[in-house]
């Protein structure tokens, strides 16, 4: 009896990813126990994750926290306790998740998460992050600070924009300063920078490699697993030694032919946050139709540079504004999206999109209706719409999500084993 | 000459339809069973009263396509298709102009965008929670103590509907309630109901383009009532089977013809076929 | 005082926007500009010679049929009543929509609406969330700068000298007469129930503020000759309801139930100011200043200087409430959060305090009159 193939992408890469996060862990328990190295607590879109690198600051991403006690089937227990503290049925999961594991003393790994000398709100688009950051310090005692980066309401941010950001961020060198004791560092700032720029590189040609066919990789599940590298270690010299290793890896793959399944049947692009406490359940629902995903809008949440940003050390804080002001998907607006995700179909040929409407995230969700609707009557694209949450194991109906999928690509396999082009695709 | 057979194994009741194709495909047989609790039974039970009807043996199928929330449990199934792809196929079967379904059934509805030779080019589905299905106008009728075959032709009488906004199965109830305590009549208040209903299910088939012509499937489209609540929410006509609830058997059925002529190959997963995988 | 009120009734559950359509005759090529909550620069929009009009949804006016399809479950009725109200062609009257940053659903639809009707100016107005940043005024400035050249264009002509000033001392003007009219009814409730003063106040949204500031000075004039005795109510702030906002029976229904509210946050955004804005020669820079100095606590606001759960313990001092009732729209993401904070430190000081729910279409209330009236008992057999 033959082995079934493996659904998911498990290399080398893999398992150093792993390691790595477990070091970062490691250096939070530390943290927590001796208050170094000094922690600050982060919000993943849009981070400076480059300024704390200058002070060995360690971030702390509140958002990761969520998503490891999710995927280890943890997350409700601390949203049920969030909930008895006055949170709604309707807030951000995350959240709760995430205050609710602070008020139980809860954490993924089981080792302790430091009490930040700085909750540090990067304010990208998400209004829920103010308030997350704001009950974070409230509840901890910790010193606040809401770097407030304008909305992208126009085609390219302004000059005013980027001068309020660069302000900010200076005024934030201050803050680390004072909190940390130690004097700025501006050519660790510029280094750290520079190390971002290629890692940026790396991880764009890791995503371009998604255009050949097959695709090495799956663009959303295992960008996913390979996504939280990019916001810990993007400053530093491991991060960089991490990337180019998984580019390597995955080109070895291209140059053999390996897709993710035996066959590539369907070319996706994914729109939305994965629903987390299901992430494998919800994979496989793809992989019985042999569906890689090519592309994702929310693998750039941490940040966008598919398309040719990059950090740049010459004019450190500069880009760094530039990347929190339009460089990430959520400062980008809504309209932003539908033409990334477009880019997407286009140049990395895929077949279709698939909009995962998650309840906690209005940000993602809210208006995906009138994305569908872009897509299907303007586009002609063929688009399935689901729903269920992030973070919250309660709202996920399996048995409705698998129909709605099946039906997908039964009506997408039949188009094009008849050989037309899908009806609706035809432009 | 060429015997396939349908089965939709609904939460309620269980469809089956036979089919034969000489030139073109004939409905040979229809059976209806309730569900009941054991989803196995039921849709054996309903080949069984199938076969009985047209004459034929068990094995004389040439192949069966089971589908509805119960379609992985059918032990005689060949394959599995979505109630969706199977609606669409069915309604077009049924009346060829067919460019909309809307789908009412015990628990959920749903509207599907259909192609020219019945394939879905784009759908939509509400199955959170049971307004707009069945279950919304049972939940009603048993308030009122009105048969359920009766509520369509009444609500049909009403002069002055009443205005219902909640959209919980649950929470109408003691909508209805206050109504017959303010002294409205039954079929003002079935008016109101329908209305409601109606209004629901448009706002959902919104979501993809509704194109003429629409024809209207489920167990609800035997209520004339709520034919016409639709017709006046969409401002436009539906066209309604008298084999309504079959259509989803229907649909099946002309896949399981299909398969039986072209071995259409497909990778779809059925339980005996996951554990070695396809590769 | 009962004509005003009812002619102010009229202007706000008018969907057809009758008191715009008579303005734009009256001012022929005159742009008027909707601006969704929960605060705008109406003395920009004013400046430049055009109608700012404050959209709060359609309440239970409009069925939706299809904004559903657009945006989908759990996002608040207002998103998707708006959404209606320009599928229908019931924004007609507007030449453009702005919006601010106030949640994330709001954000989206700012966006789906521009693209959706693209033949009105719809934009984003970015304030700020770091107040306590020297940087943030400036940058507000900037970007009163760019909303200004922005209608400049649409309405074709830049405003006169001094029009900034003389829109902000009108406004000033309507603020000082709202506020007036909000302590008259904190110090003697009886005498104007909170569902007058809410009718009073939204109206404004709807009409020019010359008009509005004439329809203010009569209703204070007319007040104090009430005829009306004070009731043994208990004195309540609501807070939550800044954005969706409840029915006007919902509001008397509190009231009768047995409430002087006393304080409350609907409309908020034409109660923006705690003080007046001092335009002292650079009348740009003194609003964009206000916002950041001087603006009332909100929970679509971010300022840990003075932080808004602090905010609303000063008002209750201030106001002698004995209570707070939170009146949150569903899927309201900001209230709901705020709420946590809130009710912790109302539990540090033992007020008492309820939760509602309520969606602006809501036109049955049995339920929550049951719970307002349990409240009140509680309250006063205590």
């Amino acid at each position: 009896m033959t082995q079934p193939k493996s659904t998911e992408y498990r290399g080398q890469i893999h398992q150093r990813q792993k390691e790595l996060m477990l070091k970062w862990y490691q250096r939070l328990d530390s943290s927590a126990h001796t208050g170094l190295p000094p922690s600050v607590s982060l919000m993943i879109s849009g981070n400076c994750v480059e300024l704390l690198e200058a002070f060995d600051a360690v971030p702390l991403y509140p958002e990761i926290n969520a998503l490891q006690l999710a995927i280890r089937h943890q997350s409700l227990e601390p949203i049920l306790a969030a909930e008895e503290l006055g949170y709604a049925a309707d807030n951000c999961a995350y959240v709760k998740a995430d205050i609710g594991s602070y008020l139980k003393g809860i954490t993924p790994t089981g080792g302790k998460l430091p009490r930040p000398s700085l909750v540090l709100c990067n304010f990208v688009g998400c209004n829920t992050y103010v308030k997350w950051f704001e009950h974070v310090a409230a509840l901890t005692g910790s010193r606040l600070y809401v770097l407030d980066v304008p909305f992208c309401r126009e085609a390219e941010p302004s000059p005013a924009d980027i001068a309020y950001v660069v302000k900010q961020l200076q005024e934030l060198v201050s803050v680390l300063e004072n909190i940390t004791g130690k004097k700025f560092d501006y050519d660790r700032f510029r280094e750290a920078v520079r190390c971002a720029a290629e890692v940026e590189e790396l991880w764009s040609r890791i995503k371009h490699l998604a255009r050949r066919s097959p695709s090495p990789f799956d663009a959303y599940f295992d960008a996913i697993t390979l996504m939280g590298p990019l916001y810990v270690y993007r400053g530093s010299p491991e991060g960089v030694a991490f990337f180019r290793a998984a580019l390597n890896e995955l080109e070895e793959k291209v140059a053999n032919g390996e897709g993710v399944y035996e066959q590539e049947k369907f070319r996706l692009v994914m729109e939305g946050p994965p629903p987390y406490p299901y992430f494998r359940t919800f994979r496989d629902m793809f992989a019985k139709w042999k569906a890689t995903a090519v592309a994702s809008t929310y693998s750039t949440v941490g940040g966008l540079w598919e398309f040719g940003d990059r950090h740049d050390p010459d004019h450190p804080f500069e880009s760094v504004a530039l990347h929190m002001l339009s460089q990430n998907v959520t400062n980008r607006n809504f309209l932003q999206r539908y033409d990334q995700i477009q880019r997407y179909v286009e140049e990395w040929q895929a077949d279709g999109v698939i909009i995962h409407f998650v309840k906690s995230c209005r940000l993602f969700s809210a208006g995906q209706g009138d994305m569908r609707d872009y897509f299907t009557k303007s586009l002609h694209l063929p688009t399935l719409y689901i729903e269920s949450d992030l973070e919250d194991p309660r709202y996920f109906s399996e048995a409705q999500i698998r129909n709605r999928i099946d039906a997908f690509f039964e009506a997408l396999e039949h188009s094009k084993l008849t050989g037309a082009a899908h009806p609706a695709a035809s432009a | 000459m060429r015997v396939a057979a349908g089965v939709d194994v609904g939460s309620t009741q269980t469809k089956a339809i036979l089919m034969e194709e000489n030139a073109r495909p004939q409905i040979m047989a229809r059976a209806l069973v309730d569900t009941g609790a054991n989803v196995r039974k039921a849709a054996e039970h309903a080949f069984h009263v199938l076969c009985q009807e047209a004459g034929i043996h068990a094995h004389d199928v040439g192949f069966v396509v089971g589908t509805g929330y119960g379609r992985y449990n059918i032990s005689f199934g060949n394959a599995q298709m979505t109630e969706i792809s199977c609606h669409a196929r069915g309604a077009h079967f049924v009346f060829p102009n067919t460019r909309t379904v809307i789908d009412m059934g015990g628990q959920d509805s749903k509207a599907i965008s259909v192609g020219a030779s019945g394939e879905v080019l784009d759908f939509v589905m509400n199955d959170k929670c049971a307004a707009g299905t069945g279950r919304f106008l049972a939940n009603a009728a048993e308030v009122m103590g009105i048969r359920l075959d009766e509520v369509g032709p009444l609500s049909l009488q009403a002069l002055q509907p009443v205005k219902i906004t909640t959209v919980c199965t649950v929470f109408v109830e003691s909508d209805i309630l206050s109504y017959l305590a303010q002294g409205k009549k039954g079929e003002d208040i079935l008016g109101g109901v329908h209305q409601a209903i109606a209004k629901r299910t448009v706002s959902l088939a919104r979501r993809v383009p509704i194109e003429p012509a629409i024809t209207l499937t489920g167990g609800v489209a035997r209520n004339i009532g709520m034919v016409r609540a639709l017709e006046d929410v969409l401002g436009a006509q539906l066209q309604v089977s008298p084999d309504a609830h079959f259509i989803g058997a229907i649909g099946a059925a002309i896949f399981a013809l299909e398969k039986l002529d072209r071995s259409f190959e497909s990778d779809i997963w059925s339980p005996e076929h996951a554990p070695h995988g396809r590769n | 005082m009962q004509q005003v009120l009812e002619q102010c009734e009229q202007i706000v559950t008018d969907l057809s926007l009758a008191s715009v359509r008579r303005w734009k005759e009256q001012h022929p090529g005159g742009k008027a500009i909707g601006y969704f909550p929960v605060y705008a620069p109406a003395e920009l929009i004013h400046a430049c010679g055009m109608l700012p009009v404050g959209l709060n949804g359609a309440g239970d006016r409009l069925d939706l049929q299809h904004a559903d399809a657009r945006f989908g479950s759990f996002i608040c009725s207002i998103v998707k009543t708006t959404m209606e109200m320009g599928m229908t062609g019931h924004l007609q009257p507007l030449d453009g929509l702005l919006f601010s940053s106030i949640c994330d659903s709001a954000r989206n639809l700012c966006f789906v609406m521009k693209r959706n009707f693209p033949q009105m100016y719809v934009d984003f107005l970015h304030l700020p969330h770091n107040p306590a940043s020297h940087a943030s005024v400036d940058f507000l400035r900037s970007e009163y700068q760019r909303l200004m050249l922005s209608l400049e264009v649409l309405g074709g002509e830049a405003p006169a000298q001094g029009a900034l000033e003389h829109s902000i001392a009108l406004y000033n003007r309507q603020r000082g007469l709202i506020r007036r009219l909000s302590d008259m009814r904190s110090e003697r409730p009886h005498l104007l129930p909170a569902s007058e003063l809410y009718l009073l106040v939204r109206a404004g949204a709807f009409l020019p503020v010359e008009e509005h500031i004439a329809l203010l000075d009569r209703a204070l004039e007319a007040l104090p000759d009430r005829a009306a005795k004070p009731r043994d109510n208990i004195r309540v702030i609501v807070e939550g309801a800044f954005c969706e906002q409840p029915p006007l029976d919902l509001i008397r229904l509190m009231e009768q139930a047995g409430c002087y509210i006393v304080d409350d946050d609907f409309v908020l955004g034409q109660k923006w100011f705690r003080q007046d804005v001092t335009p002292d020669g650079d009348a740009l820079g003194a609003l964009a200043e206000s916002y950041v100095e001087h603006s009332v606590y909100s929970s679509v606001r971010h300022d840990f200087r003075r932080p808004r759960f602090q905010g609303l313990i000063e008002k209750v001092r201030r106001h002698r409430a004995q209570a707070v009732i939170f009146l949150i729209a569903k899927f309201c993401e900001p209230a709901y959060f705020d709420y946590v904070l809130f009710k912790r430190e109302l539990e540090n000081i033992a007020l008492p305090h309820l939760l509602l729910e309520f969606e602006e279409k809501m036109f049955t209330f049995e339920r929550l009159r049951t719970e307002v009236e349990t409240f009140v008992e509680s309250l006063l057999f205590d």
